[in-house]
């Protein structure tokens, strides 16, 4: 038998309130790309940050080629060649790329930053990755795959030999993400180990030899990816059977005209985009990263003063300026962003899902907990929050934090929601859970502008779906026109 | 918070959680802290013994040593209060030394100009000047902060520039008495023994309760939390934050006028110079206290205690007869400890918490 490049026996990982890892035990095959599937807050991140020295574990022991393992800090992996390729990007956005994939080992000439052996290590590291970006350009021009694509060219410059990747393909685009994929069978090819954090079913399937599946913490299988279908690796995952979601109000009658927009435009970003929605309607708003999706749904709740344009509620002229003027108009946003617009992460999940409309639970400015609690305890339900009032928003998972922010405007009572990619880096079970929340919300006389990357869940909910390309609205198809490929052509302006 | 506690176990689940809830909160080590050190100052210090009485008295714990630490934390106190709601905020304010001068000396001036009048119409004169002149002070610091978009410490640096300039100019430096009225308010006896003067003990136990209700209680409280949170999730949640931004600089202003007024009346006059630096034991009280530089936490009651702790250093090296001439550089040690083994404690409870749970 040979020796396994990783093996995990009995780890354990315990964080204040909740035991993440609860006695995981398996192997990784030297060279493999194995992936590490399972809900959000099913621990798989963690394991992974385990191994790259981010966390250490509570109990048991990692083994690298069969010598135990226990790294302080990632700088301690990434000298035994173990690198993380993180979720979220952490880099100097205020330097250059050259200066990031250099920064721990600046060239030093006479005492000083040797700018032009920066650059060519820089470019040679970016070129063996086969990234073609400028090492000059500053970390914060790039895009976040772009961004990806830097982390990784640093983990490999670094002499990485286990590359772990953490949803790397959460906030990418199509082409972006094929992109990410040809770069894996690259580094496959080169014999390095690459462990893939993911609960994205295509993917795993399309890359991984192994699939390792964790629930609730603890170890459910480690299988050859070649055995197994989706069904079976779903059931792994949730426990359970998931039954196909179809909607339920899909196809209902229409209600009255809720939302018109009428030539809306703000320079630089969108222009002369028009549409309605009505109660009971569920919206669709596709288009390519860029297009200018978030940037109108920005603009219909107050955030963009340079906006012009005219918007009825309910038939009546409103002027929006502040997102305290949209929601008095009954709009409720879910960003774009979960972490930077969504949530303070620092406060409960109490606290967030009740900040835009505390003020409904306080007489003369004084909080009646009573109130707030059996309210927020109300749209917890609604939205199948299981997680404690008092947990602080960091602590949630990414479906549960989700599910926090679209609490915070049931709590308000907003029924013109704009959904800006609600399920991005949500895992399948809370996906579905939140796909029939949505259609609920509509059935239930909301109406929904629902903005997302995902055209399954566009074409699943939508009942129309406007695509907007470079800011202007080209085209609209309604449920039985709309195809992905209809749409795709649509998005990239392809006849 | 919730009275779902069934009647058969009730006492020792009250006071499991009691415990629990003593031990999680933020002010257990600023508390054993203060407890160790005056443990350790009573042992220290030495006892004499009363001439007219012929009691034995401790040099440290006694009546009057105490409320006269109390008188000297009342300042930093109250202001740190005032400074503690601005740093939650995300924001910083250097100017509180310099609106408490400003405040005084315009109090001054004004009861001298308005001359002799009733006891109660000088009070009520001087506190609504002080009112007024500190919210203008704090009002100008909150609309630069949000009007010119610089950041807060240029701003009330600035200020606090300014603000002690017009000090130092309206009164051509001069010492300026207040009326004897103010005084007797200020150093009303309240039935305790003559030379105990509990009032500014008690103001800073009020503003301390007013400053941790508005805190853990209102709707701006819980704004203020979120916007130095996450100002952006705040302005996408319709927070007004430009507004709470200003109504936090109000009110550390509003301190600051609150510490003058006391302070002038308790010593009994104002001049430009008073409370010089007094906003770096103040940002220390609030940062002692445990509130973040980067935002979203902090409490009153910390604040409170942080000013009492450095109080109590200050008072420790005049108890043991050490040099006064180290007083900065053992302030300055201590503070930092202080603030590691606040941090490092309070990680090691979480730890602790996480595994028993």
């Amino acid at each position: 038998m040979t020796v396994p490049r990783v093996r995990f026996t009995g780890i354990t990982k315990r964080f204040v309130g909740i035991v993440a890892l609860r006695d995981v035990s398996f192997d990784v095959t030297a060279g493999a790309c194995h992936a590490i599937c399972g809900e959000n807050g099913a621990g798989k991140s963690t394991l992974g940050r385990i191994l790259a020295g981010v966390h250490t574990a509570d109990d048991g022991t990692v083994e690298i080629d069969g010598a135990p393992v226990r790294f302080a800090s990632p700088r301690d992996a990434l000298a035994a060649g173990v690198a993380m390729v993180h979720q979220e990007l952490a880099f100097c956005d205020n330097l250059t790329v050259g200066d990031n994939l250099c920064l721990g080992h600046l060239p030093r000439r006479f005492g000083l930053v040797d700018e032009h052996a920066l650059r060519e290590r820089a470019h040679a590291l970016l070129a063996a990755t086969g990234a073609p970006i400028d090492p000059s350009r500053l970390m914060s021009s790039l895009s976040v795959a772009e961004q990806q694509l830097v982390q990784i060219a640093a983990a490999v410059g670094a002499g990485a030999r286990i590359i772990i990747f953490d949803e790397p393909t959460s906030s990418l685009g199509d082409a972006e993400a094929k992109r990410l994929y040809a770069l894996i069978g690259t580094l496959r090819a080169r014999g390095v180990t690459q462990i893939f954090v993911s609960h994205r079913m295509p993917e795993i399937f399309a890359l991984c030899d192994t699939v390792t599946v964790l629930r609730d913490g603890q170890h459910v299988a480690t299988q050859s990816a070649s055995g197994l279908n989706e069904a079976a690796l779903v059931r792994q995952m949730i426990g359970r059977d998931l039954g196909e979601y179809f909607p339920v109000h899909a196809g209902m009658p229409r209600g009255p005209e809720r939302l018109r927009v009428e030539h809306l435009s703000s320079p630089g970003k969108f222009a002369d985009v028009s549409f309605s929605v009505h109660a009971g309607e569920v919206v669709g708003l596709a288009g390519l990263v860029g297009a200018g999706r978030s940037e109108v749904a920005r603009a219909l709740f107050g955030l963009d003063r340079a906006a012009a344009g005219s918007v009825f509620v309910n038939g009546e002229r409103v002027n929006i300026n502040t997102p305290r003027a949209a929601m008095r108009h009954g709009f409720g946003l879910v960003p774009e962003d979960r972490k930077r617009q969504g949530l303070v992460l620092g406060m409960r999940a109490r606290e967030n899902s009740t900040l835009p409309s505390l003020a409904r639970f306080a007489r003369a400015g004084w909080v009646n907990r009573g109130a707030e609690t059996s309210a927020v305890t109300k749209s917890f339900a609604r939205v199948g929050l299981r997680a404690g009032h008092e947990s602080l928003a960091t602590s949630l998972s990414g479906g549960n934090q989700q599910k926090v922010v679209l609490a915070k405007w049931l709590t308000a009572d907003s029924d013109l929601l704009i959904l800006d990619e609600p399920t991005r880096g949500v895992d399948v079970g809370a996906k579905a859970e939140l796909h029939a929340w949505i259609d609920q919300r509509a059935a239930q006389g909301g109406a929904v502008l629902l903005i997302s990357s995902e055209l399954p869940e566009l074409l699943t909910l939508a009942s129309r779906i406007l695509v907007l390309r470079d800011g202007r609205i080209c085209g609209e198809m309604t449920r039985e026109q709309a195809t992905q490929d209809g749409l795709l052509r649509l998005m990239a302006g392809i006849s | 918070m919730r009275p779902d506690v069934t009647s058969s176990h009730a006492p020792t689940t009250f006071l499991r959680r009691l415990a629990g809830s003593v031990l999680r909160s933020q002010q257990i080590g600023l508390l054993l802290v203060l407890l160790v050190l005056g443990a350790a100052l009573t042992l220290a210090a030495g006892s004499h013994v009363d001439p007219q009485t012929g009691k034995t008295i401790n040099n440290f714990l006694n009546t009057y040593t105490l409320i006269q630490m109390a008188t000297d934390a009342s300042a930093f106190a109250i202001m740190g209060v005032g400074a503690t709601l601005v740093i939650i905020a995300g924001g910083i304010d250097l100017s509180v030394g310099a609106i408490y001068a400003l405040t005084g000396v315009a109090m001054a001036m004004v009861l001298r100009a308005a001359g002799p009048m009733s006891p109660a119409a000088t009070v009520a004169l001087g506190l609504g000047t002080c009112v007024t002149i500190s919210l203008l002070c704090g009002l100008a610091n909150g609309t630069m902060v949000i009007g010119l978009g610089v950041h807060p410490f240029i701003i009330t640096l600035g200020t606090m520039w300014i603000l002690r300039g017009v000090a130092f100019v309206i009164s051509r430096a001069e010492s300026i008495l207040v009326p004897t009225s103010l005084t007797a308010v200020a150093k009303a006896p309240l039935g305790l023994g003559t030379a105990l003067y509990p009032v500014p003990l008690l103001c800073m136990l009020a503003v301390t309760a007013a400053g941790a209700v508005y805190l853990s209680r209102t709707v701006m409280g819980r704004h203020v939390f979120a916007v130095g949170g996450n100002p952006e999730a705040s302005r996408f949640s319709g927070l007004n934050v430009p507004r709470i931004t200003l109504g936090v600089f109000v009110l550390s202003g509003l301190a600051a006028g609150v510490a003058a007024f006391l302070g002038a009346a308790f010593y009994g006059s104002a001049t430009s110079s008073d409370a010089n630096g007094y906003e770096l034991y103040v940002i220390a009280s609030a940062v002692v206290g445990g509130a973040s530089l980067s935002g979203g936490k902090g409490s009153a009651l910390s604040a409170m205690l942080g000013a009492v702790l450095i109080v109590t250093m200050r008072q420790a090296i005049r108890t043991l007869h050490l040099d006064q001439n180290y007083e900065w550089i053992i302030i300055g040690a201590a503070m930092i400890v202080a603030v590691v083994l606040d941090q490092r404690g309070s990680r090691l409870l979480a730890g602790r918490l996480a595994k028993s749970a």
